[in-house]
């Protein structure tokens, strides 16, 4: 049973973080925020404060309070997470002058998120599609497995058992995302870190696609290659019960 | 310059047959994952036969091997003496409706030969021995809490495992509690804690975890966790599974200078051979009596009559002195190969299960890439695991070993420049 405030801290800052993905990689998304300079706030009473800037045609979703050109309340984590299924509304707070983003370029940016999240019929078979469906979902999951290793109540032993150090995720000739271990505290940040203790690499895209979507376990990809891991393992092997409850908290 | 550079192609065949049959191909701690075969490619992932301190894998490629089974090769695989014994005992008859009259011969030799033992009881793997031991403490002290060391490793039955750990409950663990090695101070603030609720005390002999230096007793450690044992009625349990016979034949607890209610062994007991047992005081027989334990296969003759004829071999030759002695010999020439190159080698443990590691760097990625270059060129160390000596390990394996492994730090050194000493 998934907790509903880490449910809502994987959304805030995993999902809604694919913003940020969308504006570097979709030329539409990029035409849909131009000339877009503002930030939401997003405060959730018993839950996470984030804010998701736009500007220059980049997005960057932080931690905590910040400036904003508006603020977005939810009355309870369950309140954002039935937002992000689309079943609720937020309550705009201040910045009424700028629902109107919200309810245009922005929700286009939700659909869009949710396109490249939710394959449908044989789209993964355009090249185009396959890769960003598979970049962003790796983005979302590994953002959302340091929210679920620092609040999850098990994901927390897990992460307190991980040795200190940069564990790097990377998919060769591809994307890269490494996480900072300190004290059992996770931090993701997206790109190829210079002095990793733990790597664990995906062969190709193909290899990554099916591990995250479950279609090749990880013994299989390890044994046969796809996949492969050097350095401190402990990282990894610590990380792993973590990444098994990703599909919970993201489903 | 060693050139030739083994490939593994039909060990890559049934492996992909594997794959499909079999989770996680090879499923335990013999898989390429479990084993941190990294990268796989460098490894054979099947053994076609071995012969002494060598395996063959299916490609036809011969490695000197320093796994040793994880422990079980003690005497060299395929020992006649041993392996005698068993065909005798099995043309005799093994798996039978009564036990043989061989497994009383072995208890006699346990007996005669480990310091504490005064009865034993036989099973058939370490986690097995290790269950029982906890059994015994339990139905001898009416208590429920067992303390652990971090880092133990004592089987794979649930209660010896993370709670994070798949198939795992909190329920599994709900007893378990855990102090640092080497501080007997903190399981005393346990005991003060818990009073009256710590059935046993639990510990491999050494701290002898994976992936990090191996760490001995330091001085008067056991003594005092004996005494706190003695002074609040715990149990005192030793883990010898991956130690026992390579410190000392009376246990390694005599090694170290103290005494344990319970020993667990397994691995070196039969030289392969299936069968594991625990050994214990003449105060928790009768405890040992009540706890209802046993296996389809426990009292099967053939592997008794295994364990006989090694424990015997290794009493003669003195087994443990002989391959603490090669393990000196050995861990001081990598040192000083590694040293050659620029590397700091750090060996740890007891030389006859050294653990070893390249300390320029702290991520393992240069011990990983030594030990895969040993494997390619015919020497087996793996590289997240204390090491382990049989006692048919020859001088010159020794020396051939130190001359791959030479070549292997050049190629690492080489790869690393940056890591490199000046």
């Amino acid at each position: 049973m998934p907790d509903s405030s880490v449910k809502a801290r994987c959304n805030l800052f995993a999902v809604l973080r694919g913003i940020e993905y969308l504006l570097d990689n979709d030329a539409e998304c990029k035409k849909l925020v131009e000339g877009t300079d503002l930030a939401i706030q997003f405060n959730i009473k018993d839950g996470p404060k984030g804010n998701l800037s736009i500007r220059d045609g980049k997005a960057l979703m932080k931690s905590g309070k910040h400036k904003s050109s508006m603020i977005l309340y939810f009355t309870s984590p369950e309140h954002f997470n039935k937002m992000i299924d689309g079943n609720a509304n937020p309550i705009p707070l201040t910045g009424f002058h700028k629902i109107g983003f919200l309810t245009g370029p922005f929700m286009k940016l939700a659909d869009k998120l949710n396109y490249y999240l939710r394959p449908e019929g044989d789209l993964l078979s355009d090249p185009d599609y396959f890769r960003m469906n598979t970049e962003i979902t790796a983005y979302t999951a590994f953002f959302a497995l340091a929210e679920i290793g620092n609040h999850d109540r098990m994901g927390r032993l897990s992460s307190a058992a991980m040795p200190d150090g940069i564990l790097q995720v990377q998919i060769e000739d591809g994307i890269g995302i490494f996480i900072n271990v300190e004290k059992g505290r996770l931090t993701c940040n997206k790109g190829i870190h210079d002095k990793p203790r733990a790597i664990l690499s995906f062969r190709n895209l193909d290899a990554a696609h099916r591990v995250l979507n479950g279609k090749l376990d990880t013994y299989t990809g390890l044994g046969n290659g796809e996949m492969s891991m050097r350095g401190f393992i402990p990282m990894l092997d610590n990380m792993n019960p973590i990444l098994d409850l990703v599909p919970v908290y993201l489903s | 310059m060693i050139d030739t550079v083994y490939t593994h192609t039909k060990s890559m065949e049934v492996f992909e047959r594997a794959l499909k049959v079999q989770p996680a191909g090879i499923p335990g701690h013999l898989g390429p994952v479990q084993s941190q075969f990294i990268p796989t490619s460098a490894y054979p992932l099947y053994a076609d036969r071995a012969k002494d301190s060598y395996f063959w894998d299916l490609d036809g490629n011969r490695y000197i091997d320093y796994m040793c089974a994880y422990g079980p090769n003690v005497l060299g695989y395929n020992n006649e003496l041993v392996d005698n014994a068993a065909r005798a005992q099995y043309e005799k008859g093994n798996c039978m409706p009564l036990p043989g009259r061989v497994q009383v011969d072995l208890a006699e030799l346990l007996c005669d030969t480990i310091k504490i033992a005064d009865w034993a009881f036989f099973m058939k793997n370490g986690g097995d021995a290790t269950g029982f031991a906890k059994m015994i403490a339990h139905t001898a002290t009416g208590r429920d809490k067992v303390v652990m060391v971090e880092g133990g490793y004592h089987g794979v039955a649930p209660w010896t495992q993370a709670v994070t750990h798949a198939g795992v409950t909190e329920d599994d663990v709900k007893n378990n509690l855990k102090v640092k090695w080497n501080d007997a101070e903190a399981f005393e603030r346990l005991v003060n804690e818990y009073p009256g609720q710590i059935a046993a005390f639990i510990s491999t002999p050494y701290d002898h975890r994976v992936f990090t230096d191996n760490v001995l007793p330091a001085k008067g450690y056991w003594q005092k966790i004996r005494r706190i044992c003695d002074a609040n009625g715990i149990v005192l349990i030793i883990d010898d599974v991956r130690c026992g016979f390579r410190l000392d034949l009376a246990g390694s607890a005599e090694y170290f200078g103290f005494q344990p209610d319970l020993a667990c062994y397994c691995k070196a007991l039969a030289n392969g051979y299936n069968i594991s047992s625990v050994v214990g005081r003449d105060s928790l027989k009768d405890a040992a009596a009540k706890v209802f334990y046993t296996g389809s296969y426990w009292s099967s003759a053939a592997p008794m009559a295994a364990a006989v004829a090694c424990i015997s071999e290794l009493r003669r030759i003195d087994g443990a002195r002989l391959m603490i002695e090669k393990g000196e010999t050995l861990s001081a020439g990598l040192v000083t190969a590694a040293a050659n190159e620029g590397l700091d080698l750090k060996i740890s443990g007891v030389p006859s299960m050294f653990y070893m590691r390249l300390t320029n760097d702290d991520s393992l990625m240069m011990q990983q890439e030594f030990c895969a270059e040993c494997a390619r060129r015919g020497i087996f160390f793996v590289s997240h695991h204390n090491h382990f000596i049989n006692c048919s390990l020859t001088d010159d394996d020794i020396r051939q070993t130190l001359e791959i492994a030479s070549e292997a730090f050049r190629i690492t050194a080489r790869n690393n420049p940056d890591k490199v000493n000046n």
